[in-house]
């Protein structure tokens, strides 16, 4: 812990300053952004990092970005930046997280020679960035080159000017390269605002002050952090469950982990985890990271702060070359939206036994991943993400046809799909009844029916198609969802060409229950 | 003869009146019935003894729509809905309200699951997909009489473009199901994005019954007193009549916060400022909104608990805190203030009713802003010896004096005010140095120099009907109603004949509603491809593309010419201004001698003894060196170090940072 140089009232003061800052670079990315993932979906953060490449502060709007942003810090520091320099970048196995996540880091400067004080972030997820189907997100791919363009660490802007030849040949691999543009250039408006509200906030404050309050955020949140962990009793528990499959086999994937809590630091261990697979659900060890803090997130109060003292009590095995620590070349594009879910819903059950008792039973573990692209018109792609049930707790029952775990996207909404897509939604309602029974019921799982209107290409990526949501203290566990197209049952994830007329039909799942119902 | 102006406005624990007069302000504050808000509304008439005959107009403010959506004690309402789509109000937008805190619910839609009945028809973007099927509207008609509803919001796929199922559907409810209220989307707002639609349109049918039958009420008490029938202040900051409120209730939700804005603006402009950004700090919470050239902005992506209503309401900013919030230390060692507050019961520790934690008001009265002892509305007496036990409790645990505790609290909360004034300034592409702050409220003018001096502003104004200022700002506001019309085209694709013929059509319809209105023409316009819209100015249509770029730069920060640019809808205010009567402010009697009392401005940590001067003494030019106190009748002003201040004319404070 770093001596306090800030009084308490400073402290609190530049935090919430700091954490606006973030905010408003969130609002002017959204805002301004073209991929309907960004602009609808607020799939993406934005966040603030110290010269040390620590994490000072971040607008969440989706919690699988929570842990994943530090390592395109270090990247990129690892680059010799300069003051006027955007980098861009979306390796997973350099700072990245899957490919359509492109992640723009602009050094910040300050004063007259244009000292590095910090770094502003930004990632969104892109529509499509390439590879072998639209939408960048293929339920088959075996190696990282198949799910698109690689950017590794490389100077988007140089001192202020677009580097015209890198842009270019991003533009080159894309399919809707007109999208793509826009959406950068929201992400560097981002970037930028960020220069100047912290330029602003050191005129009024002192450069010092600022840079002591980077230091004194992040050592008070990671007090707080300990405090919280510290309330839970010590001890070591351990879980598992499945993956349903990986896109070239159905077979069962299993996930383990044992949490340990000593005193005011915890552990997550995944030994005895698959090695990484053949298929895309791998992750690389930033995603894993996420889901980690995803679950330690959940066991915090609400008001403490997102940045790196948050996360610096807890440390996190995972072996070199597993499904959670997977190696170039493996596929990834999968491991962010669905292993990630697995992985938080291990590490929650794992963290039940230390009977925090207002966790809740278990929610969807799935965000019904549903990408459709054709080839007319220039080309388009779709792609969206489904809410279901989240368990009951014991508060009261699950709310019904919301993103349960690392995700929190918006729907598209019906009208706005229909004007910019050849495709009709048939349905689009809730499953009364899909979760699980109990004291306090699970919520509902949704439907949505999507015919093509012209020939397409469809790529699923769901679970939670064999192995039901569970209930707690109790309950029963919710209904698996169902893939199919028209009448025929899909299996969890696969690729399919889809003929005018047909209809794609997702059920998502519901959550458990909370309690014995009638108990 | 009859020339007063009235506004009356129902707050949380006041109603206010004010009748204007020739520029003279007369005043009155009775307490609030919530039970039936008009029986506040008639007792403020007999408590400032208006003679009825003497009454121009007489327009109205209330919280009644806005307390019906709080508590869910709207009407018993169903949806009609395309069906397949039952559940749009339920899954809304499918994110959940709090990422971490994974047990916490939504509110809850306002059609419960047993009441949202479907209909076999479909329309597309380009039109009908599939016949309005007569048996399925049969069957939704008779389940809507067995389920004994009072309202029903009809709302179907597309019929923002495509009205015609949807009007058909209105008709047969409506013949079907006599004194059932029945609200159709495409009326109540003709725009995309299914979700906000119904769920605008549910509101509107939900808070039908119940506002339609007390502005009835209210109708019925005014006119029989012998006063004109009221007017309704809308979310938009313009009023309506009785009767079109009563069918556009949706409008009216943010009837309340909206006539404070305008009185700030008016009363400003009075004094010859137009640019502003107005603060209003009560006990529990804070509103504020910027005034671009004398004129309130606003905006249509509301949420009013939890229900997203996507009407033209004026632009304000509201948060959670106030003089009443609690100052406290969390688990990592800082110093917090809020969100939790003491609100008036126990209130503050000072107020000696039971409440033991320390408020924005303990360390405002502490530091000597506000005076020991002094009377609060009735028996509530002010004690600085119960705040500073207070604040010292808090300053043990933070190892830190009282004194430094106070002026803790009033940083950090002046902080959370910062960032409100940004995010209607700042972020909106407004410079807040090129603004003056409007401060009112009963702990506005305690905070206004020091948020002035963070935000760079060198001009404060604190008007002498701040207590007041909503009433004010009904009295003088004009009728407005807001016409929309969907286009969805992109702009090269439009003549501006077409634009200029589109604009006159709705213009011929406002003309119908309103006598001889004046006209602001606005676009929502975005870069093909984007999803979100923004307003702009579009009375020269030639200009329209150019206005946007502009707006769009000034927004976020840049601009894409060579882009395409869409339009999505049209946009028409309608306006019948009420004439503006001048204020005037009297020289004041006499001299007066200030009184004095110690207080402390954190800048050398000294106590020093200050004037202290009442409101009511001073008159037209009455000067005042910071630091200073002025006592207001239901406010105190702090003139910090640093700035000066005269009584303009019109009675407003003027405060500048020399």
């Amino acid at each position: 812990m770093s001596e306090r140089n800030l009084d308490p009232v400073t402290l609190s003061v530049l935090a919430s300053a700091l954490s606006g800052i973030a905010e408003e670079m969130g609002a002017v990315l959204i805002r301004g952004a073209y991929s309907s993932n960004i602009k609808e979906r607020r799939d993406c953060s934005t966040a603030l990092f110290d010269a040390r490449g620590r994490m000072v502060a971040q607008a969440e709007h989706i919690p699988v970005h929570l842990g994943a942003m530090p390592e395109a810090v270090a990247a990129v520091m690892d680059r010799n930046p300069g003051a006027g320099d955007v980098f861009a970048l979306n390796d997973p196995y350099s700072g990245g997280t899957h490919l359509p996540d492109i992640t723009l880091v602009s050094p910040v400067a300050a004063g007259e020679n244009e000292e590095i004080v910090g770094y502003a972030v930004t990632r969104a997820h892109h529509s499509d960035v390439g590879g072998m189907s639209p939408g960048s997100m293929p339920s088959s791919s075996r190696e990282i080159y198949q799910e698109g363009i690689i950017i590794p660490p490389v100077r988007l802007v140089r001192g202020g000017e677009y580097v015209e030849e890198i842009l270019a040949l991003i533009l080159a691999n894309v399919r809707t390269p007109a999208l793509r543009r826009g959406d950068l250039r929201a992400q560097i408006a981002a970037n930028r605002l960020a220069q100047t509200r912290i330029s602003e906030l050191m005129e009024r404050r002192g450069k010092e002050t600022v840079l002591t309050a980077f230091d004194e955020v992040i050592s008070y949140t990671e007090r707080r952090t300990k405090e919280a962990i510290r309330a839970l009793p010590d001890g070591e528990y351990e879980a598992e469950d499945f993956l349903e499959g990986d896109g070239t086999t159905d077979e069962d994937i299993p996930i383990k982990a044992i949490v340990t809590i000593e005193d005011d630091s915890m552990t997550m261990d995944f030994t005895g985890t698959s090695e990484a697979v053949a298929g895309n659900v791998n992750c690389p060890l930033p995603v894993t990271r996420s889901a980690c803090y995803f679950a330690l997130r959940v066991l915090l109060p609400e008001d403490i702060p997102a940045n790196a003292g948050t996360y610096a009590p807890l440390e996190i095995l995972a072996p070199e070359g597993s499904l959670v620590n997977a190696i170039s070349p493996s596929a990834v594009v999968a491991g962010n939206v669905e292993t990630s879910n697995r992985i938080a819903d291990v590490v929650l059950a794992a963290l039940s036994g230390f009977a925090p008792a207002d966790l809740p039973a278990q929610g969807q573990g799935t965000m019904n991943n549903l990408i459709i692209g054709g080839r007319q018109g220039g080309g388009w792609t779709y792609y969206e993400t489904m809410g279901g049930g989240q368990g009951a707790s014991n508060s009261g029952p699950g709310p019904s046809g919301v993103h349960v775990g690392m995700s929190n996207t918006l729907n598209t909404p019906v009208e706005a799909f229909e004007m910019e897509y050849p495709m009709r939604v048939e349905r689009y309602e809730l499953l009364y009844g899909s979760g699980g029974a109990g004291k306090h019921r699970g919520g509902d799982g949704l439907v949505r029916s999507v015919k093509v209107l012209e020939p397409a290409s469809l790529s699923l990526l769901a679970d939670r198609r064999r192995h039901p949501p569970q209930g707690a203290q109790g309950g029963e566990p919710g209904s698996i969802g169902k893939n199919l197209l028209n009448d025929e049952e899909l299996p969890p994830k696969t690729s399919r060409e889809l003929a005018r007329g047909d209809v794609v039909t997702i059920h998502t799942p519901g959550g458990g229950g909370y309690g014995k119902e009638n108990g | 003869m009859k020339k007063l102006r009235l506004g009356v406005d129902v707050g949380g624990t006041f109603t206010d009146l004010v009748a204007l007069d020739n520029g003279e302000i007369l005043t009155a504050k009775v307490p609030s019935t919530p039970q039936d808000q008009s029986e506040g509304v008639m007792n403020s008439v007999r408590a400032a003894g208006i003679e009825a005959r003497s009454v121009a107009a007489f327009a109205h403010g209330m919280t009644v729509a806005t307390n019906a959506l709080l508590e869910r004690k709207g009407a018993r309402t169903a949806i009609v809905t395309t069906e397949g789509f039952r559940d749009v109000l339920e899954i809304a937008r499918q994110d959940r309200p709090s990422l971490y805190d994974l047990s916490r619910n939504r509110p809850p839609a306002l059609v419960p699951r047993g009441l949202r009945f479907t209909v076999r028809e479909r329309m597309g973007p380009e039109g009908e997909i599939l016949p309005l099927d007569e048996r399925s509207l049969e069957e939704a008609v008779s389940a809507l009489k067995e389920a004994e509803v009072e309202a029903v919001a009809v709302c179907l796929l597309f019929a923002f473009l495509h009205p015609e199922h949807e009007k058909k559907v209105g008709e047969v409810l409506r013949e079907a199901l006599p004194g059932v209220h029945v609200s159709l989307s495409s009326e109540v707002l003709p725009e995309f994005r299914e979700y906000e639609r119904f769920s605008t349109t549910a509101a509107d049918a939900y808070l039908g019954p119940r506002l339609a039958a007390y502005l009835e009420n209210l109708g019925r008490e005014v006119e029989g007193a012998g006063m004109p029938s009221p007017l309704v202040m809308q979310s938009s900051g313009g009023v309506v009549e009785i009767g079109v409120a009563s069918q556009r209730t949706a409008a009216c939700v943010l009837s309340g916060p909206a006539g404070g804005v305008v009185g700030a603006a008016y009363v400003a402009e009075a004094g010859g400022y137009r640019n502003l950004l107005t603060f209003d700090m009560g006990g529990t919470s804070s509103d504020v909104a910027p005034i671009l050239d004398g004129r309130t902005l606003t905006t249509t992506e509301t949420a009013v608990a939890g229900v997203p209503i996507k009407l033209p309401m004026i632009d304000v900013h509201t948060v959670s805190a106030g003089g009443g919030s609690i100052a406290w230390t969390d688990a990592g060692g800082a110093l917090r203030v809020g969100p939790h507050s003491a609100g008036a019961d126990p209130g503050p520790a000072a107020y000696n009713k039971g409440g033991e934690q320390a408020t924005v008001t303990d360390a405002n009265l502490f530091l000597g802003y506000l005076q020991d002892g002094a009377k609060l509305g009735g028996e509530v007496v002010l004690d600085c010896g119960l705040s500073e036990k207070a604040l010292s409790r808090v300053g043990k645990e933070l190892g830190m004096d009282t004194l430094q505790v106070a002026l803790g609290v009033v940083q950090v909360t002046n902080t959370e005010m910062v960032g409100a004034l940004r995010v209607i300034s700042v972020e909106r592409g407004l410079d807040p140095r090129e603004f003056a702050l409007v401060a009112f409220g009963g702990a506005g003018p305690l905070h206004a120099c020091s948020l002035a001096e963070e935000l760079g502003i060198r001009t404060v104004l604190v008007p002498k009907a701040g207590g007041v200022l909503s009433a004010l700002g009904l009295a003088v506001s004009d009728l407005r109603r807001d016409y929309l019309r969907p286009v969805l085209s992109t702009l090269n694709e439009l003549e501006i004949g077409e634009l200029e013929d589109a604009f006159e059509e709705m213009e011929c319809g406002a003309a119908k509603d309103l006598d001889s209105p004046r006209f602001g023409r606005r676009a929502d316009l975005r870069y093909a491809g984007q999803s979100f819209e923004l307003m702009v100015d579009a009375d020269e249509l030639e200009d329209l593309e150019a206005r946007f770029h502009e707006v769009h730069e000034r927004r976020y920060g840049y601009r894409m010419e060579e882009e395409i640019v869409e339009l999505v809808n049209l946009r028409l205010v309608a306006t019948v201004p009420v004439e503006k009567p001048g204020l005037e402010e009297p020289e004041p009697e006499g001299e007066s001698k200030p009184g004095r009392r110690e207080a402390n401005f954190g800048d050398e940590k000294t106590w020093r003894e200050v004037p202290v001067l009442d409101r009511a003494r001073m008159g037209r030019g009455s000067e005042i060196e910071g630091p200073a106190i002025v006592e207001f009748p239901e406010a105190t002003c702090v003139v910090r170090p640093g700035w000066r201040g005269i009584i303009d004319e019109v009675g407003t404070l003027v405060l500048e940072s020399v």
